[in-house]
C-alpha cells in the first residue's frame, strides 16, 4: 500500500509544482476526508482502526490526483469521504469492495457536480513556466506537454510497480494497448480510419491514472492471465468509446469501474490447470 | 391498535425501510418530497379501501374469488384516484407520472392480509399507510435536501410551494436513480440500527 | 546430464538454510532413558497393544501389531520395562495410544553384527513378510508392503529433499547410497520388473556423485531434477521423472514412489531382519547450538535430542520441515517414523504471523502447483460452504504450504484448508 503511495509522488509532485498551491490543497483536503471518514466509520462500526494500512491514504491521493485543480474544495472533501466511507468501508473495509473506492468517488463527483468538473484550462499558478492546457478530468496531464510529462512521470512510478509484482502487468497492458489501437484506428474516424490523435489521447493524465493505480487495484481485478488481459481490454474498449463518442473526459475512470463489475464474472476465466 | 404496534410498524417492521417492500414507486417519486407525500397518500387511501373490502371479501366470498376481486378492486381505486388527480392537481399527477397507476400491483397493497375485525383490519392499513408515508417522506426529504438544495411542498395561496436551501452545490447524483438506491440502503440501515435489530 | 526436469505450474523457492548440517556425517544420538512410543506411527488404524504394564521387552520385540492394510507393526526401540500406557498427541494434533519403556537391560541387536542375508533367495511372499515384521513405513504413512504388494510397475526413488534446513536423505545418499540402491533393488524385484528411477534435486551434487557410483551398472535411471518445492510431492514426482499424469490415483500410475529412509529400512529388514527402530532426523535451525543429522531411536523425546545438539532460546520448535511440519507446544512429544527434522528456529528465522485482510493478490493462486486458488477456498470455507469449497478442488490440495508461503497477508491457508478438509471427510 505504501509502495503504491510512493509511486505516486512523482506525478504529484509534477502536479504541484505545475498547478502551484491549490494542487496541494486539493491533495490535501482529498486526502484529510479520506482519514477522516474511515476514522468516523471505524469509531462507530467496528472499534478497531487500521488506518495504518496506509489505504485510506492511498485513497485520498487517487481521489485527489483524479480531479481536476478548479475544483472548489468541497467536491474532493465530499468526493473522498464517499470513497472511503460508502465504497470501501460501508461494504466491509479492505478487501471487501467490489469497486476501486477512488473510482467510486471520482463518479460520485463526476455525476454530482458535472458543471464545477467541466473541461477548461486549468490555471498554472505553479513554479515552472509551463502552460497547463486543458484539464483531462484529472489534476494532471491535459493537453500538450504538461499531460505528457505527467503521463510519462506516471509511468516511472507504475514501472515500479509492475517490476515488483505488487501490480499485474496484464492490466496495464490490455488497456494501453486497446486503447491506443482504438483511439488510432477510430479516433479520427470522420476523416479517416487510422487517423486518430494518439498522443493527446495517452498524454492523459487520467489515463495513466487509471491504468496503473486504479485499475491494477488487486482487489477490484481477476487473478489470471487471461482474465487480466480481458479485463484492461475492456478498460481499454469502453475508456476510447466513452471519450470518443461520449465525450466525457473522466472515460478512463468511469471503464474501469464498469469492468470492475465484471470481475466475478472474469474470476471464473479458466486458469491453467494443474496436474489433477 | 395499540400505540406499541403502531410503534412497531412505523420503525422495526417498516414495510419500505426494513422489508424494502413497494421499492419501484418508492425509488421513482422520491425524488421530491411533494410528489412522496402525494404518493403516499394515494397508497393510504387504496390501503383503506382493500383492507375493508378484504373483510367484506371473508365473510361473504368463496375463498378463490377473494384475491381477484381484490386485485380488481385495488385497480379501480387507484383509478379512481388517479382521475381525481388529474382533475384537480394535473401537475402533480403528471409529476408522479407513471407510478401512479402503478400502485395497483404494488406489492404492499396486494399483501394485506385480512384480519379479524373492520376495526381491525382499517388499523392496520392505516399502519402500514403511515409507515410508508413515513419512510418514502424521509427518503424524499434527504434525497431533496441534499440532491437538488430544494423542498418542494405543495403551493398555499402566495407561497409558491418550493422552499430553495442556500449552502454547498447539491450532488445531483442523489436527486437520480444511483442516489435513490445509496439513500435508501443508508436510510435501511440506520432504521435497523436504530431499532437494534440484527439485519 | 539433461536438462533438469521439473513439474507443469506453481511451486516456489524457499531459501535453503542447509548449509549449516549439509556437510555433517550422520551420528548417533545417545540412547534415550525413556522411549514413548505411538502406536499409530502410519496412515491406518492404530497398531493393537501388545504389551502389558511391567511386562518386560527386548529391543526390537513387536509391541504392536497392525490391524488394517495402511497400518503397520510397531517395534521397542530400547529394551527395558512397558511403564505406561496413555494416550499423547502427536504433531499433527491427532492424539494416539503410546507405549513408555523405560531403559533396563542389555541391547540384543544394537553392536551384535550379524551378517547380511542374501535375499535374492527368497520368495516375493517372503520379503513381504519381512517388511511386516519390520514395521517399515514410508514417509507418506503407508507401509512399505502395502504399497508394493501389487505386481508390476517402476520403483521411484524419492531422493528429492526440497523442504530447508533438512539434509538428512541427502547424507543417507552420500554415506549409505549402496544400502539404499539395495533397498531400492529389493523393491523392484517385490514387484517384479527390477526397474528403479532415482529422482534427485541436480544441485545436491555430492549426492548425485555419490548414487551414480552405486548405480553404476545396474540399470537404475537417475534423473536430476530441477529444486523446487515441492518437488517431493509424488504425483509432481512421477510427473516430472515419466511425464505421466497421475490425476489423483496413484495407485493407477505403475509407480511406487519410496524415500530414502524407506529403502534404507527396507534393506536392513530384509538382510538383517533389523525393524525400523530408529531414523536419520535433522536437528536444526538458529537456536541449536550445534545442528547435526541424528541416528536417533523412535520414541526419544524430541527435548533429549535438542539439548543433545545444545538448545539457545526458540521462537518456535516445529517437527518435521519448515513447510509441511507442525509447531509444538510442549517438547515431550516423541520421535516417530515420520519426523525427519527438529527445528528450533528463532524469530529472525519465522515470517510475521499478524494476520490482515486478503486483498486478492492472487499469488497463492500463482504458485499453487495444482491450479487451485487457496484465498478463494480459504473464504468459502470460512463462511462455512464446504461444498462450494469442494467443488472447486479442495480434495486436490496437498498441503505443500506454497499458498501460506507466499501470502502477504499472512493469512493461515494450509489450516483453514486442513481443517476444511478434515470436516468434510468427517
Amino acid at each position: 500500500m505504501l509502495a503504491v503511495t510512493a509511486c505516486l509522488v512523482p506525478g504529484a509532485a509534477w502536479g504541484v509544482l505545475l498547478l502551484g498551491p491549490a494542487a496541494l490543497r486539493v491533495l490535501g483536503v482529498a486526502v484529510g476526508a479520506s482519514l477522516a471518514a474511515e476514522l468516523v466509520v471505524q469509531a462507530l462500526a467496528w472499534r478497531r482502526f487500521t488506518l495504518g494500512d496506509g489505504s485510506a491514504l492511498l485513497t485520498g491521493l487517487l481521489v485527489g490526483l483524479s480531479l481536476p485543480v478548479y475544483v472548489p474544495l468541497f467536491v474532493p472533501a465530499v468526493a473522498a469521504a464517499f470513497a472511503a466511507a460508502v465504497v470501501k468501508a460501508s461494504f466491509g473495509g479492505l478487501g471487501c469492495n467490489w469497486m476501486n473506492p477512488a473510482l467510486g468517488g471520482r463518479l460520485f463527483a463526476a455525476f454530482s457536480w458535472p458543471v464545477l468538473l467541466a473541461v477548461r484550462p486549468q490555471p498554472a499558478a505553479g513554479w515552472l513556466r509551463l502552460t497547463a492546457g486543458l484539464s483531462d478530468g484529472s489534476l494532471l496531464g491535459g493537453t500538450g506537454t504538461a499531460g505528457l510529462v505527467s503521463t510519462l512521470l506516471l509511468a516511472v512510478g507504475g514501472a515500479y510497480l509492475l517490476a515488483r509484482r505488487i501490480a499485474a502487468w496484464e492490466i496495464p497492458a490490455g488497456f494501453a494497448a486497446v486503447f491506443a489501437l482504438a483511439f488510432w484506428a477510430f479516433g479520427g474516424l470522420p476523416a479517416g480510419l487510422f487517423r486518430g490523435d494518439l498522443p493527446s489521447a495517452l498524454g492523459s493524465g487520467s489515463f495513466a491514472l487509471a491504468a496503473l493505480f486504479m485499475a491494477t487495484d488487486p482487489v477490484t481485478s481477476p487473478q489470471g492471465r487471461g482474465a487480466r488481459l480481458a479485463f484492461g481490454a475492456g478498460c481499454g474498449a469502453l475508456s476510447f468509446l466513452l471519450r470518443a463518442f461520449g465525450g466525457r473526459m473522466e472515460a478512463p475512470f468511469a471503464a474501469a469501474a464498469l469492468m470492475n463489475m465484471f470481475v466475478p464474472l472474469l474470476d471464473r476465466w479458466p486458469a491453467k490447470r494443474g496436474p489433477r | 391498535m395499540k400505540s406499541g404496534e403502531f410503534r412497531r410498524i412505523l420503525w422495526r417492521d417498516n414495510p419500505l425501510l426494513v422489508y424494502l417492500v413497494g421499492l419501484c414507486p418508492a425509488l421513482a417519486v422520491s425524488d421530491r418530497l411533494s410528489n412522496a407525500l402525494l404518493l403516499a397518500a394515494v397508497m393510504l387511501f387504496a390501503l383503506l379501501g382493500t383492507g375493508i373490502a378484504a373483510v367484506a371479501l371473508e365473510r361473504w366470498a368463496p375463498p378463490r374469488l377473494r384475491l381477484p376481486v381484490r386485485l380488481v378492486l385495488a385497480s379501480a381505486l387507484v383509478t379512481a384516484a388517479q382521475r381525481f388527480l388529474w382533475a384537480f392537481a394535473p401537475t402533480h399527477a403528471a409529476g408522479l407520472g407513471i407510478y401512479l397507476p402503478l400502485l395497483a400491483v404494488n406489492c404492499l397493497l396486494l399483501a394485506s392480509s385480512a384480519s379479524g375485525s373492520l376495526g381491525q383490519s382499517v388499523a392496520e392499513a392505516a399502519g402500514r399507510g403511515a409507515a410508508f408515508a413515513a419512510g418514502l417522506g424521509l427518503l424524499a426529504l434527504v434525497r431533496e435536501v441534499l440532491g437538488a438544495g430544494t423542498i418542494t411542498l405543495f403551493p398555499i395561496g402566495s407561497f409558491r410551494g418550493v422552499l430553495h436551501l442556500r449552502g454547498l452545490p447539491p450532488a445531483r447524483v442523489l436527486a437520480a436513480a444511483p442516489g435513490a438506491l445509496l439513500v435508501l440502503g443508508y436510510l435501511s440501515a440506520l432504521s435497523r440500527w436504530w431499532t437494534g435489530r440484527r439485519p | 546430464m539433461s536438462q533438469p526436469r521439473s513439474f507443469p505450474r506453481g511451486g516456489v523457492r524457499p531459501p535453503e538454510r542447509k548449509s549449516a548440517t549439509a556437510g555433517l556425517p550422520i551420528r548417533r544420538a545417545c540412547v534415550p532413558a525413556e522411549a514413548l512410543l505411538p502406536l499409530r506411527q502410519h496412515a491406518g488404524r492404530a497398531a493393537r497393544c501388545l504389551v502389558r504394564l511391567g511386562e518386560s521387552v527386548a529391543e526390537g520385540q513387536p509391541i504392536g501389531r497392525a490391524v488394517d492394510g495402511l497400518s503397520a507393526d510397531v517395534h521397542a526401540s530400547i529394551p527395558g520395562l512397558v511403564r505406561q500406557l496413555r494416550e499423547i498427541r502427536l504433531p499433527d494434533g491427532t492424539s494416539s495410544p503410546a507405549v513408555l519403556v523405560s531403559l533396563e537391560g542389555e541391547f540384543s541387536r544394537t553392536g551384535r553384527v550379524r551378517r547380511p542375508e542374501d535375499w535374492k533367495a527368497l520368495s516375493r511372499g517372503e520379503l513381504l513378510q519381512r517388511l511386516e515384521a519390520g514395521g517399515v513405513v514410508d514417509q507418506d504413512g503407508k507401509p512399505a508392503a502395502a504399497k508394493l504388494r501389487a505386481e508390476g510397475g517402476l520403483v521411484v526413488v524419492n531422493a528429492v529433499e526440497s523442504e530447508p534446513y533438512l539434509t538428512g536423505d541427502q547424507r543417507l545418499l552420500v554415506e549409505r547410497a549402496a544400502e539404499v540402491l539395495s533397498g531400492a533393488a529389493i523393491a523392484a524385484f517385490i514387484l517384479g520388473t527390477g526397474a528403479v528411477q532415482v529422482g534427485v534435486e541436480a544441485d545436491k551434487k555430492e549426492a548425485l556423485r555419490s548414487v551414480a557410483e552405486a548405480a553404476a551398472g545396474s540399470g537404475f535411471q537417475l534423473v536430476p531434477l530441477a529444486p523446487r518445492y515441492p518437488q517431493g510431492e509424488e504425483s509432481l514426482l512421477i510427473l516430472a521423472l515419466s511425464g505421466q499424469r497421475t490425476g489423483g490415483r496413484l495407485e493407477d500410475s505403475g509407480s511406487v514412489t519410496l524415500g530414502v529412509g524407506t529403502l534404507l529400512a527396507i534393506h536392513e529388514a530384509v538382510t538383517q531382519a533389523m525393524p525400523q527402530i530408529e531414523r536419520v532426523v535433522t536437528v536444526a535451525g538458529e537456536a541449536v547450538r550445534n545442528p547435526a543429522n541424528l541416528k536417533a531411536r523412535l520414541g526419544t523425546p524430541v527435548s533429549a535430542l535438542l539439548e543433545e545438539c545444545g538448545l539457545g532460546r526458540p521462537a518456535r520448535v516445529i517437527a518435521g520441515g519448515a513447510m509441511r511440519g507442525f509447531a509444538l507446544d510442549s517438547l515431550d512429544t516423541p520421535l516417530t517414523k515420520d519426523m525427519n527434522g527438529i527445528l528450533a528456529l528463532s524469530r529472525r528465522e519465522i515470517l510475521p504471523a499478524v494476520r490482515t485482510p486478503c486483498i486478492n493478490c492472487g499469488r497463492c493462486a500463482e504458485v499453487c502447483p495444482w491450479g487451485l486458488r487457496p484465498a478463494d477456498l480459504f473464504k468459502w470455507l470460512e463462511r462455512g460452504e464446504a461444498a462450494e469449497a469442494r467443488s472447486r478442488g479442495l480434495e486436490a490440495c496437498t498441503e505443500c504450504g506454497c499458498c501460506a508461503f507466499v501470502c502477504p497477508a499472512r493469512i493461515p491457508l494450509v489450516q483453514g484448508l486442513r481443517e476444511g478438509k478434515r470436516k468434510g471427510a468427517a
